[in-house]
């Protein structure tokens, strides 16, 4: 029968091919009669015919539509809910915020407002004033009143219209309109956090009749009725396959701490969205799109060849890692937790599967993010302490098939498949062949991406859970960890799969004690701790720092993103006739 | 008269109760995956939403309803045309739908005719090519190439038209194709595999009917080729092309879900591809009935043709469709079979006896020599 999962398809696609780069065109296409024939003879046959000059010099040009290949079609652009990235990539370049983090120093900056927001000493109440002249695209103007009406949605969400809350907004209270341009934001306890909230594409302000849609006129179909204030605007959508934004001549409200200002340079750019990775990637060796997300690692050294530019940005967030769920039985020794760790080699999985863009993780969090300690020492590949510490943990006798057995019960764990994480199938294929060898049984949860997501919420069914995320905040680790957040550990109460006892509770007390410092300096401290807390007790095992990859023709230039990875088209510009 | 008007009107009414049936067992079968689609997009982590707020939401949109007043909401909603709103965008189904509709139709329709002129022109010279002389491997070639084509991967095929037509040769743009360049892969991707069985069972009834005695007659009445092809083999050897075709519909929509997803076109097929993956069940509810519904209605305009094309088959059923295979000196058994359980699906009885002995022509039959 017909597959319907183009994504797993897609992916067979991409590492059928991948241990093994021949030099003969016609042999390898006759050796590849499968699934990866397209992406191959893309890669293998196209002759490179981009190879103007690399130099990122030269006057901007003005003018020229980008074409963009996004895997998947967007799906919803109600900003809290863009973290899926092709609403992110669209709703980046398309929105304005109050504040504007520079994606390298993470330091925060004014764009709509005109100066870093007042905070009071417990980082309870925030103030801002808003920049004059800035409209949105259906001529309304930003006015204080507009922003606070924004952020009373975001931070409180609106389950009537299926809108829900900002994971990054907590403890929002109410705002407060003090005047034209001045608007505070209230919190029932300390929100530190807030300032950086801002900054990010989860908090792109909208206008007043963007803000009474519900999550269908968020959706697809109605694109052209969602009104930003970005540098520019959504003019045309075809569902499923297209979305145009064209520049807005009267853009002239840049993050004044850029050197760019007013329009934009490009007219224009069209996302395109094709679930075919071959057909993406063949369609910017050809010439036919400018560029494209989601290069997979195996590719980068043929796409390079090809001439084609390739940009691995950081996302400096929480590293690519597996959480063990220390509240089910099997794991709940603290001796186990280490085994495991000690038996999987980081250093290979690194090697075997992924290129340099992809750095081993020095920590839990990225280099390039906030809060980031060096813990590299804590995670040391060593079978023979493995084995050891399993023996010791009462694991000594092993079955028929070599997997170690206490009182009957075999160790054998399940972990999920984290799709949207770059070749998880792959790594955690190799880290089952990395188990085995000290007698451990790691099975890998079959399925798309609903059941990977349904999968993941019963401790019964995945024990080790494979995740990252994104965020240039301190609060990331809250986000990631807290059992009110994305609680990777499950470690929420009333969990009817584990007892009550078995909650770590020092987790979500160290994370609230991070929320709610409102001291940067003190808050890197807190955020040490949590840290220094979860590797002491071997709950996580970070394996690399994940970025996302893009491919651009060589006559694109001035490409940037956002501190987390999400495209940035302001200042791009096409070099020579398009 | 051609068409039984009750027989008609008991046709419509087996639609009605197909749909029906179609709609039930979609509903039971969706509703017993473990998890829905609120949980599944709601309880994503990349929200990070807590798990009352999921319940909130869960509540909110009805998802924790028995599913039996959910089966009765959707059913009343599926009458009054309100197909629901899905659950991975909150657009509205219908929405949705209206825009995938059309592209998927224009594919379905190119793809489909492409197929019956690609079955027909490879039956007619497997089974007209040149028996011998220096062209005659022609003959055995498009003989085998039913096998072929039914052996080849939808999306590779498709895979491989673009790297050739658009990558390599530059001929077709994926990135922004006018209305007409955007069809013609696709088309040629879902009229491969289509073609396959009917040409094979176009093949095998040419095959057939050349062989049986009235043929013979016309030949040695002096008619050439040609003539008989037109005039006395085409309108016998197309009842069970016409059957398969029917059949093959379904082929049509598996092929859209893999052909849209290559090229990526937003139609029926890819949509349904996505609402898999999201268990996006108001999209497929509306899809599966979309699909029923066009499914029944080629089959039901297919048995409306066969007594337009075959005079034996507009008087009472028992006796008129008794000849039906008589025709043919060695009846290919498999399309006998085929054309029966087609038949007997929809409540005909073709009222075929297998003792009769086959070969005996039937008077019907047109055996007139050319006028000359």
């Amino acid at each position: 029968m017909t597959d319907l999962r183009p994504l797993a398809s897609a992916h067979d696609a991409r590492t059928s091919h991948a241990g093994r780069p021949s030099r003969t065109v016609g042999r390898r296409n006759f050796l590849s009669l499968g699934l990866g024939l397209g992406t191959i003879i893309t890669l293998s046959a196209c002759t490179p015919t981009d190879d103007a000059p690399l130099a990122d010099t030269g006057q901007p040009v003005k003018g020229g539509v980008l074409t963009y290949f996004e895997p998947q079609t967007w799906t919803l652009l109600y900003p809290p809910s863009v973290g899926f990235y092709p609403n992110g990539g669209i709703l980046n370049n398309i929105s304005a915020r109050l504040l504007w983090q520079d994606p390298t120093t993470l330091d925060l900056h004014p764009w709509l407002a005109t100066e870093l927001p007042e905070i009071n000493a417990d980082a309870t109440e925030f103030t801002f004033t808003i920049r004059d002249g800035v409209t949105y695209s259906d001529g309304s103007p930003l006015t204080a009143k507009n922003v606070a009406a924004n952020f009373d949605l975001f931070g409180k969400g609106d389950e009537a219209r299926t809108l829900p809350v900002s994971e990054q907004i907590s403890n929002y209270e109410r705002s407060e309109v003090l005047g034209e341009n001045r608007v505070r934001f209230h919190f029932s306890a300390p929100s530190p956090g807030f300032a950086q909230a801002t900054s990010t594409m989860n908090a792109g302000l909208l206008a007043d009749s963007t803000l009474a849609l519900d999550a269908e006129g968020f959706g697809p179909g109605g694109a052209t009725q969602i009104h930003t204030c970005g540098p520019f605007h959504i003019t045309e959508e075809t569902i499923g396959t297209k979305l145009s934004v064209r520049a807005r001549d009267d853009y002239d409200w840049a993050p004044p701490h850029l050197s760019h200002q007013g329009r934009a340079h490009l007219d224009g750019i069209d996302y395109l969205a094709n679930n075919e990775y071959s057909v993406r990637i063949g369609a910017v060796l050809s010439g036919q799109a400018d560029g494209v997300r989601d290069v997979q690692a195996p590719d980068e050294p043929r796409v390079k060849e090809q001439g084609l530019r390739l940009f691995a940005k950081a996302t400096n967030g929480i590293n690519n890692s597996i959480n063990f769920r220390f509240r089910h039985e099997l794991l709940a020794d603290l001796k186990v937790r280490q085994a495991i760790i000690a038996a999987i080699d980081r250093q290979e999985i690194v090697d075997k599967l992924f290129t340099p863009n992809y750095p081993l993780a020095t920590g839990l969090l990225a280099k390039g993010a906030m809060g980031y300690k060096d813990q590299s020492d804590s995670w040391v590949h060593n079978p023979d302490e493995a084995n050891s510490l399993l023996d010791e943990a009462g694991w000594g006798e092993r079955n028929g098939q070599g997997f170690r057995t206490k009182d009957g019960q075999v160790l054998a764990l399940v972990v999920n498949i984290a799709l949207p994480q770059p070749r998880s199938n792959e790594v955690q294929t190799l880290i089952q062949q990395q188990l085995r060898r000290v007698g451990v049984r790691l099975s890998i949860n079959p399925g798309d991406q609903s059941k990977q997501t349904l999968d993941a919420l019963d401790l019964e069914t995945v024990q080790i859970y494979h995740s990252m995320v994104a965020r240039a905040d301190f609060d990331n680790l809250r986000s990631n960890y807290s059992s009110v957040n994305r609680d990777v550990f499950l470690n929420g109460k009333d969990r009817t799969d584990a007892d009550e006892e078995s909650i770590d509770p020092e987790i979500d007390r160290l994370l609230d004690a991070l929320a709610s410092e409102p001291v940067t300096e003190k808050r890197q401290k807190a955020a040490e701790k949590v840290q220094d807390y979860l590797v002491d007790n071997a709950y996580v095992l970070p394996f690399f720092e994940e970025p996302q990859v893009f491919a651009f023709r060589r006559h694109v230039h001035g490409f940037a993103t956002e501190p987390v990875g999400r495209p940035d088209f302001y200042s791009a510009w096409l070099a020579g006739e398009k | 008269m051609i068409i039984d008007t009750r027989y008609l009107f008991l046709r419509l009414g087996q639609a009605l109760l197909v749909l029906l049936l179609a709609f039930t067992a979609a509903f039971i079968l969706l509703s017993l995956i473990p998890g829905d689609g609120v949980t599944a997009r709601f309880a994503d982590p990349a929200l990070g939403l807590s798990a009352d707020q999921v319940a909130e939401i869960r509540t909110e949109t009805g998802a924790d309803e028995p599913w039996f007043s959910r089966y009765l909401l959707a059913l009343g909603g599926f009458f009054t045309g309100n197909f629901g709103f899905s659950v991975q965008t909150g657009a509205a189904v219908s929405t949705i739908i209206a825009a995938a509709l059309p592209s998927t139709a224009v594919l379905a329709l190119s793809g489909f005719t492409t197929a019956l002129v690609l079955a027909v022109v490879i039956a007619v010279l497997a089974t007209f090519g040149p028996a011998t002389g220096p062209l005659s491997w022609v003959r055995r070639v498009l003989d085998s190439v039913p096998s072929l084509f039914i052996s080849i991967p939808v999306f590779w095929l498709g895979i491989l038209l673009i790297q050739v037509f658009s990558f390599q040769l530059g001929v077709v743009s994926v990135v922004s194709p006018g209305p007409a360049e955007a069809l013609v892969l696709p088309t040629l991707t879902v009229a491969v595999p289509l073609s396959a069985p009917i040409a094979q069972v176009l093949i095998r009834s040419i095959t057939d009917v050349k062989a049986s005695g009235f043929v013979k007659v016309t030949s040695a009445k002096g008619a050439s080729e040609l003539w008989i092809l037109v005039h006395t083999v085409a309108r016998n050897a197309v009842l069970p092309g016409l059957t398969i075709i029917g059949l093959v519909f379904g082929e049509l929509v598996a092929g859209a879900v893999v052909t849209e997803t290559v090229f990526g076109r937003n139609g029926i097929g890819q949509i349904t591809a996505q609402a898999v993956t999201h268990r996006d069940n108001p999209i497929l509810l509306a899809v599966v009935v979309i699909a029923t519904f066009a499914y029944v209605i080629i089959n039901l305009i297919v048995d409306l043709l066969y007594p337009i094309i075959d005079v034996r088959l507009r008087s009472q059923a028992s006796t008129a469709s008794a000849g039906a295979f008589r025709s043919s000196t060695k009846a290919d058994a498999s399309t006998r079979r085929a054309l029966a359980t087609t038949a007997g699906s929809v409540g005909v009885d073709l009222g075929w006896d297998e003792s009769s002995e086959p070969g005996r022509s039937p008077a019907s039959h047109e055996t007139k020599g050319p006028r000359s």
